[in-house]
């Protein structure tokens, strides 16, 4: 058995443990941070950080760093290679925060310079003329995102991601303000569609949650049918193996033939097309993940605390209220973490049937060969989605700490 | 006897399967549509409709080929003693792979790799490394450590004990990765339409653009069929190598 087995825990073979977490640490830094830092530099210096073109629709022209105004993007460098030095030479936690700080400052300053040299490419040129973010700007500002997640994640101080999250917000909201990004082609396509976007960012965030809702409450009942539980497995899962565009297109075929039927359906906002077929296929596939979950948290207790549970004279609802939720809490919220990821990433379909959400600027982007306008809708749904993710994972770390 | 039982569950997916491919005929897609009342229009031929399952069926396989050699490789790197430290950063990277939704990895590769194969298989392996990954390592988590010191005792260097004793142990559980990897690919593949890859979601999406119902039905069941056949002959397969 190992030491970590026996019962006291002894404060020397934690600072142990720590050192050689440590020590762990440099090996991964001293190949790790030179090297990320390197890409960097290769794609900040290598690859063009913009494109300037006649219109929203036509191919670019590159532009390099060297053609970059202001020092921005020099600087940012200059940041990267100290935080990725700093770290390097020495990996421990109040280091990381610092490398933190620094990698924040150079993405504020590599922005805010893209957004300078745009802007200083467009002027003189005609209204339709675009200057739009190319490879080199989307890898840099993909590293230091990286790099700075990487960083919060060794410094492990509670609530400073979010807050340094918020702050870069805050500061990108400022500088949108002061229309220092108004040359980037993603701007002027948001300034142009603003409106259109919030509602479909509202209509996503319905579809979404209404499919939750949907699933939590239909699995709920699944858990509760004891006797079927082979049946709804194998239905559920069978479920999971359509794809989500033929699922879409089963439910409008059905949708239409029961309103044949039951025209009088209409009068309750229920259409062929639209939210209703989207909110059911999406909560489809959600319920498989959320029953699993129920069944997995009810089942998490083990027999000797539930027979201890009926020793003190617990009724069958105190048991569950206060001995099989607590201790199934972080599987619930796993599975509750897993269903809102999902939930968001097929919502995005239900631009295909007609519900609108973020896909359709989505897809009317593709449709138009449009990249600026893809991003637009696409960024909001992954954004949506690593929050969900992160959010809900902090969530079910935390329980799960206080538990043990 | 024992073989025919141990194949049941392979074959209950797999007449399931027949029963949906049977559904896609064009003759069933169309009386199924107009029993819900729809006006009989055109429908795919069988030609037609089984080169679209080949073309989905190849790119499916790809993809899982792509993501099984990648999943598959970074689990082993992830479970290696050098690379301890890493492990939150690759189980980061694979979590947040995995956030972003499928159609949006198509549509964001658009523009940069085109249309058609490339941003599919993106999507592909974006969505199907998790699993894979997850599997491969707790898989290989599960092999005892009495085993693996044993191998060590004998005298096998790291390479033999990871080659003779952790695969072959981990074995079931990684192919198991690759089953949910599998049905998981050949779902996502229909995404694939959006693109412009021909797939089996294409009469999906073009039914539903010009509101004729028969070749959506048929993409429908077709995709699904393929799903769970593929889904059975895996099946198949871990029973005939369980013996």
């Amino acid at each position: 058995m190992t030491t970590g087995m026996t019962g006291r825990p002894d404060p020397r073979s934690r600072r142990a443990r720590d050192a050689t977490g440590l020590r762990a640490v440099r090996g991964v830094a001293r190949i790790g941070a030179p090297a990320a830092a390197g890409l960097f530099l290769a794609a900040l210096y290598g690859l063009p950080l913009l494109a300037t073109a006649g219109n929203r629709l036509a191919l670019g022209d590159p532009v390099y760093a060297s053609q970059m105004v202001g020092l921005g993007a020099h600087a940012a460098a200059g940041l990267v290679v100290a935080a990725a030095l700093v770290f390097r030479a020495h990996p421990s936690r109040r280091v990381a925060l610092a490398a933190a700080a620094l990698l924040a400052t150079a993405l504020c300053l590599l922005a805010t310079g893209l957004g300078a040299t745009a802007s200083d490419l467009l002027a003189g040129r005609p209204p339709a003329a675009r200057a739009s973010l190319a490879s080199g700007a989307w890898i840099a500002l993909a590293l230091i995102g990286g790099g700075l997640g990487l960083a919060l994640r060794r410094a492990a101080l509670p609530g400073l991601g979010p807050a340094l999250a918020a702050g870069l917000a805050l500061l990108l909201l400022l500088a949108y303000r002061q229309g220092i990004l108004d040359g980037l082609s993603l701007v002027v396509e948001f300034r142009a569609r603003r409106g259109v976007l919030l509602s479909a960012l509202g209509e996503h965030l319905i579809l979404a949650g209404g499919a939750l809702l949907l699933a939590i409450s239909g699995a709920i009942l699944l858990a509760l049918w004891r006797r079927g539980q082979g049946l709804v497995e194998g239905l559920l899962g069978g479920v999971q193996v359509v794809p989500a565009v033929a699922l879409f297109g089963a439910l409008v075929a059905l949708l239409a033939g029961l309103l044949r039927w039951m025209p009088a359906l209409r009068d309750f906002g229920i259409g062929a097309l639209g939210p209703t077929p989207a909110i059911l296929g999406v909560a489809a596939y959600l319920l498989l993940p959320l029953w699993r979950g129920i069944n997995q948290a009810l089942r998490a207790p083990d027999p000797a605390t539930l027979d201890a549970a009926a020793g003190l004279g617990l009724t069958r609802a105190e048991t569950l209220r206060r001995v099989r939720l607590p201790i199934g809490a972080p599987t619930l919220i796993g599975a509750l973490r897993v269903a809102s990821v999902q939930s968001i990433g097929l919502a995005t379909l239900g631009a295909l049937i007609g519900a609108g959400g973020l896909g359709r600027i989505v897809f009317e982007g593709m449709a138009q060969f449009a990249p600026d306008l893809i991003l637009l809708g696409a960024l909001p749904v992954v954004g949506l989605s690593l929050a969900a993710e992160t959010a809900l994972g902090r969530a079910e770390d935390a329980v799960r700490r206080r538990r043990a | 006897m024992t073989l025919l039982r141990r194949l049941r569950p392979a074959l209950g997916l797999a007449a399931a399967g027949l029963v949906l491919g049977a559904c896609a005929h064009p003759t069933v897609a169309s009386r199924l549509a107009a029993a819900l009342g729809e006006a009989p229009r055109r429908a795919l031929s069988p030609a037609h409709l089984s080169a679209l399952a080949l073309n989905h069926l190849a790119l499916a396989a790809t993809g899982l080929a792509l993501t099984a050699i990648l999943g598959i490789g970074l689990g082993i790197l992830a479970t290696r003693e050098a690379a301890a430290p890493l492990r939150g950063g690759i189980d980061a990277i694979a979590a947040a792979a995995q956030a972003v939704p499928p159609v949006v990895v198509v549509a964001l590769a658009l523009p940069v790799l085109g249309f058609g194969g490339p941003p599919t298989l993106l999507a592909l392996v974006l969505y199907g490394l998790m699993p894979v990954l997850r599997g491969t390592v707790s898989a290989i988590e599960g092999v005892s450590h009495e085993a693996r010191e044993a191998a060590r005792a004998i005298g096998l260097t790291r390479v033999q004990v990871l080659g003779r004793v952790e695969i072959p142990l981990a074995a079931p559980g990684i192919v198991e990765a690759v089953r949910t990897a599998l049905v998981l690919a050949v779902a996502t593949v229909a995404v694939g339409a959006l693109a412009g890859a021909p797939t089996l979601g294409t009469p999906v999406v073009a039914g539903l653009q010009n509101q004729n119902m028969v070749p959506m039905l048929q993409g429908t069941f077709a995709t699904a069929a393929l799903a769970f056949l593929c889904d059975a002959a895996m099946l198949a397969l871990l029973a005939l190598l369980r013996r």
